[in-house]
């Protein structure tokens, strides 16, 4: 398992510093302007009374722009689970499918790994790479509040990167539960996508709007916590949003144990007898 | 211990609605060096999958070195080396930092010098990225790696596929070798060179199901001849056409007749006795002709 968490993480490397650095210098250049935001802070205040309610809804309370949470949480948190989520997605989909897609794990899997480990030590990789990405972004905060007014404890820095970890994990698993289930991992990141984007517009929807309330129970982002998390770090959420991720994982693990690894396109879905059923109807 | 490295018994695999095997049985002993040919879709490449466990079939049972590949699959695959038909590898590293990588999932049991003698004789440059190397130096990294934990049984498939044929040569003496160390070797091809050169024992398979087995010279041996005869003056072809074994193709004004033999000559010889015979020609059928029977075979059936 070793052996092949240390391969799958040498392969993330690109991932980890790529998004890593992009994610530090939206932090420092975020964290450097909120001085200029909160010496004007009553101005903004002005501008931001007129600014429509479905502003509010997706980008969190505006009313504390000016205060240290309330501009990080406006200005990061509140996108980053669509933003990072795609990342999520799409290493979560390719986690097996890449190699299975390719042929490498034709090859992969002749040699004395068993399946369980070789999940075991891509899942891991999988982790530590969103893991190590947060911790840039984390790093990115607590260097450049050195120079800053924003005083926010690094302890408390992490609540909502807690959060944010735990949404990625579970449209991370989400994504690797359907790259188990359905014939390409191309289908797999286009639905985990479509779900993570729709969560998003559901949850923010369901501010303005009372009848979304239920839709937006069953959506996962309405389980994150940005400014929240600052505010009243709701551990149920967290652990909810950790368990569904772990079911999502056990189900592909469970799948990858029994299924036949695909080479061009081999044990797709399995919808002959369906499809032949149908044609032989017509 | 038994005495087969391969047991394979009705197996049946199918695809969803596609069925893919039809229930093979072969038998492959230790220390031997098995051909197994097949046309493409025939199910070489499944039957070896599933040896492995990468699918596993819906009926039938397998054994791969006494062990069963869905009860204990890396003890098995502790054991052999695999070269796939359609080989695959991370185009992003290089030769070393593959064969490193592929030793460390065998537990880094490898032994270097062997390693080194293999680079070396193949004339792999591993300093090169895999994705910078032609298809014949892919297919040599190919070999290295199924061979370099020496292991007891190699399961390749088309192992010469894209080598020039010094190195084809030098495959096939690597492959002597390993099965002087007492390894058994159970590859397909499309080479029937190959397989007449270094196969022991063939079978053929061909939608499925296993149509031959025997040796290359058992299967030639076994094949029709195609023989043309010269007489010294005007015969009578018909004793030729109603001897059972042979048959008349074709005679030209009773002075010259093709006839097609099956089994050996002996009865024809005797038949040709009574005839004043100027001229004899014997054309043996090559396994590559053998080979192709089956392939018309298959072809005449879906016609």
């Amino acid at each position: 398992m070793f052996a092949e968490f240390k391969h799958a993480l040498r392969r993330s490397k690109g991932q980890i510093f790529g998004w890593g650095i992009a994610l530090f210098l939206l932090v420092v250049l975020l964290v450097s302007l909120y001085d200029s935001i909160a010496a004007e802070q009553e101005a903004f205040q002005e501008l931001l009374s007129v600014y429509p309610s479905e502003v509010s809804a997706f980008m969190g309370d505006m009313t504390s722009f000016g205060t240290p949470e309330g501009w990080v949480s406006i200005e990061f948190f509140s996108y980053m689970p669509v933003i990072l989520g795609i990342l999520g997605v799409t290493v979560g989909s390719g986690m097996l499918l890449n190699d299975e897609e390719s042929g490498i794990l034709d090859l992969v899997m002749a040699h004395p790994v068993n399946r369980t480990s070789l999940f075991m030590g891509r899942l891991l990789a999988f982790i530590t790479t969103i893991v190590s990405i947060l911790v840039i972004a984390w790093t990115g905060f607590i260097i450049s509040m050195t120079w800053s007014t924003m005083d926010i404890g690094w302890g408390e820095m992490w609540l909502p990167l807690l959060s944010l970890l735990a949404v990625l994990l579970l449209f991370g698993a989400l994504a690797l539960f359907l790259s188990m289930i359905l014939p390409s991992r191309r289908m797999a990141s286009m639905i985990t996508g479509l779900l993570l984007v729709s969560s998003f517009f559901i949850t923010g929807l369901a501010e303005l709007n009372d009848k979304l309330e239920t839709a937006a129970k069953l959506s996962p982002l309405n389980y994150y916590q940005a400014q929240e998390a600052f505010n009243d770090f709701n551990g149920t959420w967290f652990a909810g949003l950790l368990a569904s991720a772990l079911i999502f994982t056990l189900l592909a693990w469970w799948r990858f144990e029994r299924r036949d690894l695909r080479v061009a396109g081999e044990g797709g879905w399995r919808l002959g007898k369906l499809a032949e059923i149908l044609k032989t109807k017509k | 211990m038994t005495d087969y490295a391969i047991e394979i018994q009705g197996l049946v695999k199918w695809y969803g609605s596609v069925q893919a095997l039809y229930g093979v049985d072969l038998n492959v002993r230790r220390g031997e060096i098995f051909g197994f040919l097949g046309p493409n879709g025939a199910g070489k490449t499944t039957t070896i999958r599933c040896l492995l466990d990468q699918i596993r079939p819906q009926e039938g049972k397998i054994r791969v070195l006494g062990i069963d590949p869905q009860i204990n699959p890396t003890a098995i695959q502790a054991r052999v080396g695999y070269l796939p038909g359609e080989l695959h590898l991370e185009e992003n590293l290089k030769v070393e930092q593959l064969l490193r990588y592929l030793g460390e999932l065998r537990g880094n049991k490898i032994d270097k010098d062997y390693l080194n003698q293999l680079v070396e004789r193949l004339e792999l440059d591993t300093s090169r990225k895999i994705k910078n190397l032609s298809s014949g130096n892919k297919q040599k990294v190919g070999v290295v790696q199924a061979l370099m934990h020496q292991p007891e049984l190699l399961l390749l498939d088309e192992p010469t596929s894209g080598l020039d044929p010094l190195m084809q040569q030098e495959v096939y003496r690597l492959l002597k070798e390993a099965q002087a160390r007492g390894a058994t070797i159970f590859f397909s091809s499309h080479i029937l060179s190959e397989v007449e050169a270094i196969a022991e024992r063939v079978a053929i398979i061909r939608k499925g199901v296993i149509v031959e087995e025997a040796t290359p010279s058992q299967l030639t041996r076994m094949s029709m001849r195609q023989v043309s005869v010269r007489f010294l003056e005007t015969i009578d072809p018909a004793p030729l056409a109603e001897t059972e074994g042979i048959d008349l193709l074709s005679q030209s004004n009773g002075i010259q007749a093709t006839l097609q033999v099956e089994g050996d000559m002996d009865t024809l010889i005797k038949t040709l006795a009574q005839f004043p015979v100027k001229d004899i020609e014997t054309v043996s059928h090559s396994l590559e002709e053998i080979f192709l029977k089956y392939y018309r075979a298959e072809d005449q059936e879906e016609v």
